[in-house]
């Protein structure tokens, strides 16, 4: 005799489950949130300067008041220094860019001095005190030290003629150089 | 007697005078005794007073070190920096706020990233959305394991019933 089953029988059985269930859908979820977000920040964290290819564009404000644009001063090579007050290095080669801009600022050769997490006192104080006559401005809201990478202070990169990254410099710098970069680019060597 | 009523009126008009004359000094002793301390709070801002607002803020330079125990020399120019506007009269909340314009909202430990900040905002949300939806879930699931259904023979339960049917009727015939 076949096994019968009673309608209400039916009902008593659970259906078999198919598929994940939710809070399986949720850690899988989880899991996969937490996973792009550690990449992401691996991502972030391996990013380096960037030491060819086009500088990225910005605009800043100096302490006087001037506002300059990256890409307005293309045709020009770009000295572009990142220091702060508080950097023993910056202090070291501070005589040494105002030298540098005292020599080529009639030669097509801008200087630009980023002042990274500074306060604007010290910043200006440490201007005064070197004698800094090339523009500097403070990195208002740390967006051009973002865009450029950096990981700490002094880095400087030098901008050929045509707006690329042309050399980058992740320690201090001295005369020497800098000379030698800004005379084979003046050459036309890129 | 009149003259000693007098002398006697005249004693204690001066010992209230004396009174009065006393309180008035120990007034004055008091209360500049009390007023020196806040004048001398208006010059020099306590470390105290600075650290409240340092600790809610990170110097990018020393990543995930809160700014009132960061030892390097930018993050005592930037305690300075609050000393010198607490000193000045600007509230806590505006002098974040400048910290965040001059610096980044990653001063305030926001990502600068807008992706990573974006993620940042909404995944606490999400994860709570995503708890309580599953608590409840349990719940429910819970509450319906503790009540199992009473069966009624003879009673059509379910959309099944149709396929047991027919399955009876199969059975039936295979036997005939």
């Amino acid at each position: 005799m076949a096994d019968v089953k009673l309608p209400f029988e039916e009902t008593l059985i659970p259906p078999a489950r198919r598929g994940l269930s939710l809070g399986s859908i949720v850690l899988l979820v989880g899991v996969a949130l937490v996973a792009v977000i550690f990449g992401l920040a691996l991502l972030r964290q391996n990013q380096t300067q960037p030491t060819s290819g086009p500088a990225p564009d910005f605009t800043l404000i100096t302490y006087e008041g001037e506002e300059i644009k990256l890409s307005d001063l293309r045709g020009r090579i770009v000295v572009l220094n990142f220091w702060a007050s508080w950097c023993g290095p910056c202090r070291v080669e501070a005589p040494a860019l105002q030298n540098v801009w005292q020599r080529y600022q009639d030669q097509d050769v801008m200087m630009l001095g980023v002042a990274y997490t500074d306060t604007d006192s010290k910043a200006q104080a440490f201007i005064d005190e070197f004698g800094i006559t090339y523009p500097n401005a403070p990195d208002t809201g740390t967006r051009i030290s973002d865009w450029y990478n950096i990981q700490g202070v002094p880095e400087t990169f030098i901008i050929d003629q045509e707006g690329n990254i042309a050399r980058f410099y992740i320690t201090q710098v001295n005369e020497n150089i800098l000379s030698t970069e800004i005379e084979r680019l003046l050459r036309g060597e890129f | 007697m009149l003259k000693q009523l007098r002398n006697r009126l005249k004693l204690q008009r001066r010992a209230a005078c004396f009174q009065i004359m006393s309180g008035f000094v120990i007034a004055l002793a008091a209360g500049f005794l009390f007023a020196h301390p806040l004048i001398a709070q208006d010059d020099t801002i306590a470390d105290d007073a600075v650290n409240a607002i340092a600790k809610d803020l990170y110097c990018p330079v020393c990543e995930n070190i809160p700014l009132d125990v960061c030892p390097t020399q930018a993050c005592i120019d930037w305690r300075e920096d609050i000393r010198e506007q607490l000193a000045a009269g600007i509230t806590r909340q505006q002098i974040i706020d400048s910290f965040v314009a001059r610096y980044g909202e990653r001063v305030i430990g926001t990502p600068q990233d807008p992706f990573l900040r974006a993620l940042a905002l909404v995944t606490p949300w999400i994860v709570g959305l995503i708890a309580l939806g599953t608590a409840a879930m349990t719940f429910r699931r819970w509450r319906g394991a503790s009540r199992p259904p009473v069966a009624q023979p003879g009673l059509p339960l379910t959309h099944t019933d149709e396929d047991y049917r027919q399955r009876l009727e199969n059975d039936l015939r295979e036997r005939r």
